[in-house]
């Protein structure tokens, strides 16, 4: 009896114990994200604004500022209308398919597959003024045979406009057709029965259906627009075509290094990729107005499949992707790039000596293992901060905290974190620079948001009646996750796990910024020899790259169903 | 076998537009008692029982199981659902796909550390108890939606709990299986003994299952009774139209007489309604019949001359719809008749004589308090 009491007295203090360590654990996964995503940034603000901002007012009363900051704006907004158009294009086209036809739905994503330093390439390969093979072909027509060169030149900016905004187009095609899935089948036929023809039915019924997707899609298009730094770099140097990213990493590579400068110059992207996050919350923020599903899912246009929009499909693969790849080819085959395309005088000399060319194979090397080692962290990372996130109305205040957070790295151009991070990991108190951490570093934080979003909508999808029986049946927390969340999800896992995978061997704009001299990535090697003029060895070594990236996508074929996998961003 | 009791419970959502789920409800389970919670969607039903689960959280009162409060907002106890010892069946049924039915039924036992062989011998009863020991291997997929119910019972009833909770169980069900897991359910719960509390909106489910029944409305118990009370003797109109008395007849007294929608009323209304001037009558579709419009009503009934509005066969009987005066609708179910019977003559637009015994409806005054219900009615003629 007084055993019993005691007990009873007892077990409040034991819950607060129990009611605490959670939220312990809560403000110290918060703090290692906020480490890792914020401090940075904060660090950087904090040295552009020191000496009564001095960094900013050098940055800003720079010769050619104003120029670069105009230049920039173009980019971002122009390649913004291509991938619009494009994209919803893309998508319609995709869902007018025939049933035969429908493995073409692939092609679209391949742009995000295939890596942005090679397809860049690829372009420069055939746009080159002179011995650009496209150009050679376009000269072949009459009315430009007296031309000793053009008619284009992909160095300058327009075209890195035009394929900056071909690669976007990816992304609005998949914002844009996931949402197509999303709409509800018999909403359209309702309109349809009611008298609309298709494209009353489109102008009507699914674009003001699809405004989230597209806001939302427009948004993340205009925020890797406004950062695009690999297009700029690797084009517009020759023409002293600038624009924000390539004029911080610039910053970076002065000595000493002007890293306050280089924060200055990033501040109007940092701002606007804040401010497209809060938009985002705001303009979306009541999600149930948008939800169409119904007893059918996804909608199918009532007319037969139509050959043309296989047409346009096989045409934008061919301009993204396949022409690019193809002129990579001829290169990687080739003594010197001239621009012959001869079947003899083809050679696999550089193939034979791309393995022993210096650093070429530790770099390919370094990208799997840092990779893989970055996604093993980011995973869990992930799954931590989704579980989180779906009990978001449990955290008042942890959980539109770590919705920020995590998303930050999403809305930020990699090139500032990059800065970011050479700063902060050059310094005390965690000196990482010139070991293979601040590139694992780097790589995690930039796949958070990846890999969150993907375990948070796998989760959704899950929803919460298994867990609910879980813990009815007298299972904690614990064994809830390890024995049901964690089975159920594993496709999610390998799907999420691949592509991230891909995402990171394709990096460059980062690991550019904080590799050492010695520790190489197959993008930053790549670089260091299209900086020097090898251009067969460049070709060859982009080409290894879309091998391991395909590897990559395949594993993410196999673990992840398909390409829904990429649908999940 | 404990008692449950509920003190003083409220839970409110937040967002946009805060709503109350539970407001201050006081509820006492007896030991081995099968309570159900009956309400249309968004009455707090799911949400009390999510709160006695422990899936959700009251923000108001405590919740107790025997001397044990599992939960009690002021001392800040909030027992985890997996400490509650409870078993739960889902709507939606909630099988884990990744596991057989055999784990599926033994997880609880696994979680409570039940000796291995203790364990595979509870399984093997339970799932002979609910008729499912051929599909102990299969996964859930391979099952249909039945059987899929059956093992969701079994997993919840294995562990031996003190509580089971159910959550619509049958909902997703069809109607013919429905009513067989139901029987089954009951039967179990005549040999097994468990207390149960019981989520439903479908008054047949209700009134088949329960030892008493919770309506709630808005959150709170409007009625707490047996299902012979309720349904006799519905507390309110509210729980009268939800136990399926969905005519609604208001009789006022205008110069002595009483109307219906302005029409006149024959029969006895003085003695039920005493001063008032209107009186509230709920009935069932069962207990209006409708007669010629030139015959009289049987003696001692309440009838009212009507308009026929249509008219739909159902077999053994018809679903007639009458219209009294402008605006009151009424519902009868009439016995179809012989071929050729005048039932079976009647015609949209014709005039009818529509009458119900007074004995049948529940009668409220206007602020929907019972004055008077079922065989409680004042005999005709005393």
């Amino acid at each position: 009896m007084t055993t019993a009491a005691v007990g009873r007295l007892a077990r409040p203090r034991g819950l607060r114990l129990e009611r605490l360590l959670p939220k312990v654990g809560i403000v110290a996964f918060i703090g290692v994200l906020g480490y890792l995503t914020l401090l940075p940034l904060i660090r950087l603000q904090y040295l552009a604004l020191k000496d009564g901002a001095q960094a900013y007012s050098d940055a800003y009363t720079r010769p050619g500022w104003w120029t670069t900051v105009k230049w920039t704006i173009e980019l971002g907004l122009g390649s913004l209308a291509v991938a619009l158009v494009v994209g919803t294009a893309l998508a319609w086209a995709a869902n007018s398919l025939p049933p035969r036809l429908g493995f073409l739905k692939v092609i679209p994503i391949l742009p995000i597959v295939v890596p942005a330093v090679a397809s860049v390439l690829g372009w420069a390969f055939l746009l080159s003024p002179h011995p650009g093979y496209l150009n050679q072909l376009l000269r072949l027509l009459p009315w430009w045979s007296d031309r000793f060169d053009g008619p284009g030149d992909i160095y300058t900016l327009p075209w890195i406009i035009i394929i900056t905004g071909l690669a976007l187009a990816s992304f609005i095609y998949l914002f844009v057709s996931s949402g197509f899935e999303n709409i509800n089948g018999e909403l359209v036929e309702a309109a349809q029965v009611s008298g609309s023809s298709r494209t009353g039915v489109f102008f009507r019924v699914i674009l003001p259906l699809l405004r989230p997707s597209l806001v939302y899609g427009a948004g993340v298009a205009l925020l890797l627009g406004l950062g695009q730094f690999t297009a700029p770099l690797l084009l517009g140097r020759s023409r002293s075509i600038s624009v924000l990213t390539t004029d911080m990493y610039f910053a970076t590579q002065q000595i000493p290094p002007q890293y306050g400068t280089a924060a200055a110059i990033g501040s109007p992207l940092l701002v606007f990729g804040i401010f497209v996050l809060f938009m985002n919350r705001v303009l979306l923020g009541d999600h149930t107005r948008f939800v169409t599903h119904g007893g059918k899912g996804g909608f199918k246009t009532i007319a037969p499949g139509s050959k043309l929009a296989a047409f346009w499909i096989v045409l934008y693969g061919a301009l993204s992707t396949f022409l690019p790849m193809l002129a990579l080819v001829f290169v990687s085959l080739s003594r010197f790039w001239s621009g012959d395309v001869h079947p003899s005088k083809m050679t696999l000399a550089t193939w034979r000596t791309v393995t022993t060319a210096s650093g070429v194979m530790p770099a390919v090397w370094n990208s799997i293992y840092l990779s893989l080692a970055a996604v093993a962290i980011a995973l869990p990372i992930g799954f931590i901060a989704a579980s989180l996130l779906r009990r978001r109305s449990e955290h008042r205040i942890a959980g539109p905290i770590l919705d920020f957070i995590v998303a930050m790295p999403l809305s930020i151009p990699a090139v500032i974190f990059g800065v970011g991070f050479l700063m902060v990991y050059t310094n005390e108190p965690l000196v990482l620079y010139g070991t293979r951490w601040v590139l694992i570093l780097v790589y995690v934080t930039l796949m958070i948001p990846f890999s969150t979003r993907m375990q948070l909508g796998a989760m959704a999808a899950l929803g919460d009646a298994y867990t609910e029986a879980s813990r009815a049946a007298g299972a904690g927390p614990i064994r809830t996750n390890l024995q049901i969340v964690v089975p159920l999800l594993r496709p999610a896992f390998g799907g999420a796990a691949a592509l991230m995978f891909v995402l990171l061997t394709h990096e460059f704009a980062a690991s550019l910024l904080v590799r050492a001299p010695t520790i190489n990535v197959m993008g930053t090697i790549l670089y260091d020899y299209y900086e020097n003029g090898g251009y067969p060895l460049v070709a060859c070594i982009s080409l290894i790259m879309v091998g391991v990236t395909t590897a990559g996508v395949a594993a993410a074929v196999i673990l992840g169903g398909g390409s829904d996998a990429f649908k999940r961003l | 076998m404990a008692n449950v009791s509920i003190r003083s419970l409220s839970k409110r959502f937040g967002g946009k537009t805060p709503t109350t789920a539970i407001d201050d409800l006081d509820l006492e389970i007896e030991p081995g008692e099968f309570l159900v919670l009956l309400g249309p969607s968004g009455c707090g039903k799911t949400t009390t029982l999510r709160c006695i689960a422990g899936l959700e959280t009251g923000e108001e009162g405590s919740i107790a199981f025997g001397d044990r409060t599992v939960f009690d907002a002021a001392k800040k106890i909030n027992v985890p659902p997996n400490k509650r010892n409870i078993g739960m069946v889902f709507q939606s049924y909630a099988l884990w796909p990744h596991m057989t039915v055999r784990k599926n039924i033994s997880y609880p036992l696994r979680t409570k550390r039940v000796k291995r062989d203790q364990a595979s011998q509870w399984v093997e009863e339970v799932a002979a108890l609910v008729d499912t020991t051929p599909l102990l291997e299969r996964y859930p997929a391979q099952l249909s939606g039945g059987q899929q119910q059956r093992i969701a019972l079994a997993r919840g009833l294995v562990a031996r709990p003190d509580l089971v909770l159910f959550d619509e169980p049958l909902s997703n069900l069809d109607a013919r299986l429905r009513d067989q897991v139901r029987s089954e359910i009951h039967e179990l719960h005549g040999r097994l003994g468990f207390t149960a509390v019981y989520v439903t909106h479908d008054q047949v489910e209700a009134l088949a299952l329960g030892d008493r029944l919770a309506i709630m409305n808005a959150g709170r118990i409007e009625q707490l009774a047996t299902p012979e009370q309720v349904f006799e003797e519905p507390a309110s109109e509210y729980v009268a139209g939800f136990i399926g008395m969905s005519n609604r007849l208001v009789f006022e007294r205008q110069d002595g007489t009483w109307t219906l929608d302005g029409e006149p009323v024959e029969g006895e209304l003085d003695s039920i309604a005493g001063s008032s001037a209107t009186i509230i009558a709920r009935t069932r579709a069962e207990d209006v019949r409708i007669a010629p419009a030139d015959d009289g009503a049987p003696p001692g009934s309440l009838s009212f001359p009507a308009l026929l509005v249509d008219s739909e066969f159902g077999g053994r009987h018809l679903d007639v719809m009458v219209l009294v005066g402008s605006l009151t609708r009424v519902q009868c179910r009439i016995p179809a008749g012989e071929r050729g019977s005048w039932a079976r003559t009647i015609q949209t637009g014709q005039p009818v004589l529509a009458y119900v015994n007074p004995r049948d409806p529940a009668f409220y005054d206007d602020a929907g308090t019972l004055v008077s219900s079922v065989g409680r009615a004042v005999p005709v003629g005393s």
